[in-house]
């Protein structure tokens, strides 16, 4: 295994970036998900990475070597592809062995190593079957196999979950991080849905429009989005973002709202509010920051409930606040109608404040 | 009572089905008769042959018109041998050209972009877009001043100019159907872009490459226009044109013209049946998850 550098890593087609000065590194070990909307770059980051199209600036280095100008077949890494890619005129013995006969390996090390493979991936029964004789998961664990029978310095993901029904892919989600931990392997993951990236990986690494938004552990991206793209794409249901207008009162800054009500920040959120560039401010508040109250209480701001979607272990109701909608989850013992005015408390502590203008979080 | 409902419940006949199959084998009569009858009339005797009314099966079946034109030691033995193997070798060199052309042509369009590609593609079948009568005389011409007339080269360039634009345009649509990851995971697995390509593509595309085999060997086999108007010599001539000559030479030789043209139409049936076996299972083998 190894680290893979991507240094200011550019990819134009015509006059549009893809891929825009992307820099960032995987620690040997590592596993990191690139993550963002689809058109973001995520996919076209990966195969600059694998050598699959040409860049149009910038390096890469797996392990101590630059490999920019090296073909794939050189970079020394595997890959798994979201429709799986294998070969379907070949069995699966032979999809496995492939990657083996191009290195030019014996015969006898070709079948222990495709052997060893396939036990580990519970796949030994198969080994005779062609592509389109197995099932979706199946596939799936023999595009793994493909990938990690060669024992390369990198694994690259492209959304490989992606195709599988919902179930399945929770179960493979789990072996997948089970297969990195017993491997200790790099993994670089692709993948648009956040949920994935939270739940397997060391680092997240946030793209959007071709930019890379944040790179950061899961829990920290989770914590403090660096501005309101990334606070509204990790996090399931969304953290919500309701626009305010600043003033100042005294030496605290309160958030008015168009309808006319206020809401005083404490000291350390009006530190933070004083350093956006105008004086609109974007609140953010997660669901299970905000709670709700039928009555007015002092710091609460007034709203009208929009929906009510009770799951079981928790409700999550849509409020209208300042005509922007907020998430908010609730016991289920809770009752509440649609239409109904509510009243909303803020935890000061974990709110998030964005500089209106830039969009971006708003630091103390 | 109960035999009333027993015929209500009887399954009504479906006239809509019935008569598409007589018209099946209506059709079937009218494309067999021909043959059944070219058949019939090469192992007639010359004399049987001109009977009025016709014998419908000979009285005495001779194989003497096949041995006739299979005997080289006779002169129209030579002559139709001869024509036979120009037939083939003109065939057979055209079906591996437009192969061996074809299927880089027709990949390079699938898989790469660039400049003049669409405009490079519309020019291709352009040609398709007309008659090829037209081109008989341009191209005559052409083949003089390239001094080809009377030879091989003549025909075959001619037919990679049919041949080639229906091959690429088939098999271009094949090679878009091969998803690109393949040739990625294969390129990632430590192939060249080339072994991606023959290892991994190509044997995929054997479907469309087969097909275009046989429509590149059909099209040169059967042609007759160019070959009657470039080949004026007895030791060039290609089937089509020998038998025309051979039918204006000995007008009333009914018996071993059809025998000549019923040899005539074997390597195409033999040609077609072999091949369909290998068409259909590589036609189901695909089954790639899109």
């Amino acid at each position: 295994m190894a680290e893979v550098v991507l240094k200011d890593v550019v990819k134009t087609y015509g006059n549009i970036f893809a891929v825009n000065h992307v820099s960032l590194k995987v620690a040997d070990g590592e596993f990191v998900a690139l993550v963002g909307p689809s058109g973001c770059g995520k996919t076209t980051t990966l195969n600059l990475v694998a050598g699959l199209i040409p860049m149009s600036g910038g390096d890469v280095m797996i392990g101590d070597r630059v490999v920019t100008d090296l073909d794939p077949k050189d970079r020394d890494i595997a890959m798994v592809f979201q429709n799986y890619a294998l070969y379907p005129n070949k069995s699966v013995y032979n999809n496995l062995a492939f990657p083996l006969q191009m290195r030019k390996l014996s015969k006898s090390e070709i079948d222990s190593k495709v052997q060893a493979a396939a036990k580990v991936l519970d796949i030994t029964h198969l080994l005779q079957r062609k592509p389109r004789e197995l099932s979706g998961g199946q596939q799936q664990r023999v595009a793994l196999g493909r990938a990690l029978v060669r024992d390369p310095k990198v694994f690259l993901m492209d959304e490989p979950l992606s195709n599988l029904d919902a179930k399945l892919r929770v179960q493979m989600r789990s072996e997948i991080k089970r297969f990195h931990q017993d491997l200790n392997a790099t993994i670089i993951y692709v993948t648009h849905d956040q949920l994935e990236a939270v739940t397997m990986a060391d680092k997240m690494a946030v793209m959007n429009g071709g930019f890379l938004q944040q790179y950061d552990t899961p829990a920290n991206v989770f914590a403090h989005p660096v501005n309101m793209f990334v606070a509204s794409f990790v996090g399931s249901p969304a953290m919500s973002l309701i626009p305010l207008t600043a003033a100042t009162k005294g030496t605290d800054v309160v958030l008015t709202s168009a309808e006319g009500w206020e809401l005083p920040l404490s000291p350390v959120n009006s530190q933070k509010a004083l350093k956006a560039k105008s004086n609109k401010v974007v609140l953010g508040a997660r669901h299970s920051t905000v709670r709700l109250h039928k009555s007015q209480v002092p710091g609460s701001v007034p709203g009208k409930v929009y929906t009510v979607e009770p799951t079981g272990d928790v409700t999550f109701a849509q409020v209208f606040v300042s005509s922007a909608i907020l998430n908010i989850s609730l016991a289920p013992s809770v009752v509440i109608r649609p239409d109904e005015t509510v009243f909303i408390e803020f935890d000061q502590e974990r709110m998030h404040l964005f500089d209106g203008e830039t969009e971006m979080a708003l630091a103390g | 009572m109960s035999s009333v409902s027993m015929t209500s419940r009887r399954k009504p006949i479906d006239w809509w089905r019935m008569s598409g199959r007589v018209f099946l084998v209506l059709l079937l009569i009218f494309t067999i008769l021909p043959m059944a009858w070219m058949v019939i009339t090469s192992l007639k005797t010359g004399f049987a042959a001109m009977q009025y009314p016709p014998q419908w099966w000979p009285t005495e079946p001779t194989l003497d018109n096949y041995i006739r034109l299979l005997d080289p030691s006779q002169n129209i033995g030579r002559d139709f041998l001869r024509y036979f193997l120009n037939s083939i070798f003109v065939s057979v060199v055209t079906t591996v050209l437009a192969v061996v052309i074809a299927v880089p042509a027709a990949y390079a369009f699938s898989r790469f972009h660039f400049p003049g590609r669409t405009f490079m593609f519309f020019a291709v079948l352009l040609r398709n877009m007309f008659p090829a009568v037209i081109f008989l005389v341009p191209l005559f011409i052409l083949m003089r001043w390239l001094g080809l007339v009377n030879t091989h080269g003549s025909l075959i360039l001619t037919y990679l100019t049919f041949g080639l634009p229906l091959a690429i345009w088939l098999l271009k649509g094949f090679y878009d159907n091969i998803p690109i990851q393949l040739e990625q995971a294969a390129r990632i697995d430590g192939a060249t872009r080339f072994q991606a390509f023959f290892l991994i593509v190509m044997p995929l595309s054997s479907p469309g490459i087969i097909a275009t085999s046989i429509y590149s060997f059909i099209g040169a086999w059967n042609e007759y226009i160019y070959a009657y108007t470039f080949l004026n010599k007895n030791d060039t001539m290609t089937l089509p044109v020998g038998i025309q000559r051979f039918f204006a030479e000995n007008a009333t030789d009914w018996p071993g013209l059809m025998a000549a043209t019923f040899m005539m139409s074997i390597p195409v049936v033999v040609l077609f049946l072999v091949l369909q076996k290998y068409f259909v299972r590589a036609l189901t083998e695909g089954a790639v998850k899109h």
